[in-house]
């Protein structure tokens, strides 16, 4: 992949194809190249994978991680780890679900489930910086308190309000082929990809995770930056939230349990490290990507259910392997 | 009215009782008998469990609580048992969340006097004295022969259930098998598991979908196949497959219930957790009054649901 030793200022003459192939640098083309290559793999087995159908189906299933995976990449990039998002995706979905069984419109019922999103997000970032806490911990805090609410309020019983059609579009409707989640993800991840490559903040944030005393020394006031990411990734996890409730029109009080744990690996797989100041948002959406075609492969390829999970593992860490050892990068 | 009446049940009761006094030295008098309910954790399902222990410890006028563990963690019943024998109730029925931990306590109970049997979910090995619930793999079986006689004993199948490793759903699909294998030309092509997840549950009811195109019949084991299955159905794509796939279900969350009214599953499997409640005290006071010598296991069944029974179908 010569492109993505090709240094930034080579591109200066911005096409757009140029601009797309920019935003996809070497860790990217690492993980779309195993994506490819699983995907041929699958559809050399199964003649059902590659079909209009079944594509659009597979991008709307991951859909919800790879939304999710996008705040969480900004929070990993400053060096942080966000352990509320499936709780948080959860809790907005049930509140949304809760606001239209008492009959608010539709505005309403979705302004209340990104609002929950907004105050953990902002709880979160709010922990991390002026409470000084370990943002694994504040997050775990958060994790068990967003998912104990929703035990309090369902008792375990799914909320099942009727809905309005045009709120019923945004988890079912389609733009031409393509399902409206996805059209969701696409967009956010685009606008956040721009913003982390060609924005202010976007720099602020690496610089953050780079090395937080140098970026605070350079004038980048890191809390505030932290703040914004956590309360970005709230946020997104309830627009995730929001998409799953209108899909399946039942806030289930288990709906995102454990989800947390395939947006990170999604965020890592695309590249980002653990310890901060790497990773990209398109990166992320090719990790979900990754995860997602695999999961949906095993399962058209009849492969015994109970081997799946292992297979899952084993083919990520061949695919993330090979990325490792053909850069000798450094460990994620 | 109401309490006239219990008044004179209660009466009636009494009159054997004071027989089964004279005849047996250790015999408690009713109002005298406390009995404690133990379920896993606060859901639905053990709310009717409540109703039926409940009205049932009324009716014999015997003394009842209901203890609720904060949590599925096994030394919780563990901790709630033990509180029980100090307090000296005379039975437990209680709905094991970890067989294993909690077969101490249960044996420490029982020899000190109090009869314990488990309800909904056992712990074999823990000499309790009888377990009062769906017996698994039979309601499997019944589901099996549903589907064999839906799809005319021809086609392919598939299985979508929710914890891999979970007990009462693996006994569940022991059961389809077993009845399965009288039907030679059924071949169960999938079985899935869906960790419980609806997310995931949809997902791969798609893709079993995609993968074989000439599906028959889908069984659901856990809860959330029925929700899932019918989600997937009311799409445009596989709209078709309604009624040309034969759906089964377990349990009769509303929008099962809902999957069954819109004509998307053909049946469900729902278990009695009211009568498992009633049964249970029935029993305790009769081992307790020495009347139940020698217990034995008892199965509550399921009821198939369908379109015709939807509204009468008692739990």
């Amino acid at each position: 992949m010569e492109v993505g030793s090709t240094s930034p200022s080579r591109w200066s003459a911005l096409s757009l194809p140029r601009v797309l192939l920019g935003l996809l640098r070497a860790q990217e083309m690492s993980v779309l190249l195993a994506l490819l290559l699983v995907s041929a793999g699958i559809a050399l087995v199964t003649p059902y994978f590659l079909t209009t159908d079944n594509l659009m189906g597979v991008f709307r299933s991951f859909s919800l991680t790879a939304i999710m995976s996008v705040g969480m990449v900004m929070v990993i990039v400053t060096g942080g780890i966000d352990l509320s998002v499936g709780s948080v995706m959860g809790l907005s979905g049930l509140v949304t679900a809760l606001a239209f069984q008492n009959g608010f419109p539709t505005v309403v019922c979705v302004s209340f489930g990104l609002g929950v999103g907004f105050v953990f997000g902002l709880t979160n970032g709010l922990l991390v910086t002026a409470g000084r806490l370990p943002p694994f911990i504040a997050t775990l805090g958060t994790l068990s308190i967003g998912r104990g609410l929703m035990y309090i309020v369902t008792r375990g019983v799914p909320v099942t309000p009727d809905t309005p059609e045009v709120f019923n579009a945004i988890g079912q409707g389609y733009v031409g082929l393509v399902p409206a989640p996805v059209i969701i993800m696409l967009v956010l991840a685009t606008a956040f990809s721009v913003i982390m490559r060609f924005t202010t903040f976007g720099r602020h944030v690496y610089a953050t995770g780079g090395n937080e005393q140098a970026a605070w020394l350079s004038g980048v006031n890191t809390s505030r930056v932290k703040l914004v990411v956590y309360t970005l990734a709230g946020a997104i996890s309830a627009i995730a939230g929001i998409v799953a409730f209108s899909r399946y029109l039942s806030a289930e009080p288990a709906s995102g349990f454990g989800i947390e744990l395939d947006v990170i690996a999604a965020a890592v797989i695309g590249g980002a490290s653990l310890s901060g100041g790497v990773g990209s948002v398109q990166g992320a959406i090719l990790g979900a990507a990754l995860t997602g075609i695999i999961a949906n492969g095993v399962v058209l390829m009849n492969i015994n259910t109970y081997a799946q999970q292992t297979i899952t593992g084993g083919v990520i860490l061949i695919a993330v392997s090979i990325d490792v050892w053909r850069h000798g990068r450094k460990e994620r | 009215m109401k309490k006239l009446l219990s008044l004179f049940q209660a009466s009636l009761m009494a009159l054997p009782l004071s027989l089964a006094v004279q005849m047996n030295a250790t015999a408690k008098d009713l109002k005298d008998i406390k009995i404690a309910v133990i379920p896993k954790v606060a859901v639905p399902f053990f709310d009717d469990c409540n109703n039926g222990a409940k009205a049932e410890a009324d009716k014999l006028g015997v003394q009842y609580q209901w203890v609720v563990p904060q949590n599925t963690q096994g030394s919780t019943q563990v901790r709630i048992l033990e509180d029980l024998i100090s307090k000296k109730v005379d039975g437990i029925a209680i709905s094991v969340n970890e067989p294993k931990s909690v077969e101490a306590a249960i044996k420490k109970a029982m020899a000190s006097g109090i009869k314990v049997l488990t309800f909904d979910s056992d712990s074999p090995n823990s000499g309790r004295s009888m377990y009062i619930g769906t017996i698994n793999s039979a309601a499997g079986e019944t589901m099996g022969e549903s589907m064999a006689k839906a799809i005319g004993g021809e086609g392919e199948v598939a299985i979508i259930t929710g914890q891999l490793g979970a007990v009462n759903l693996n006994e569940r699909i022991d059961g389809i098998k077993k009845s399965l294998a009288k039907y030679p030309k059924i071949k169960i092509v999938a079985t899935e598991g869906t960790e419980d997840d609806l997310a995931k549950a949809v997902s791969v009811t798609e893709t079993i979908f995609r993968g074989n195109p000439a599906l028959k019949g889908i069984f659901g084991v856990s809860q959330v196949g029925g929700p899932a299955v019918s989600k997937v159905m009311a799409t445009k794509e596989f709209g078709a497959k309604k009624g040309a796939v034969k759906v089964f279900a377990f349990d009769d969350l509303p929008d099962t219930i809902k999957g069954v009214k819109e004509g998307y599953i053909q049946g469900i499997m729902v278990q009695r957790p009211v009568t498992m409640g009633k049964l249970s005290v029935e029993h305790l006071v009769d081992q307790i009054t020495g009347k139940e010598k020698s217990p034995k296991n008892v199965d509550t069944g399921v009821n198939v649901v369908n379109s015709q029974n939807l509204d009468s179908y008692t739990k």
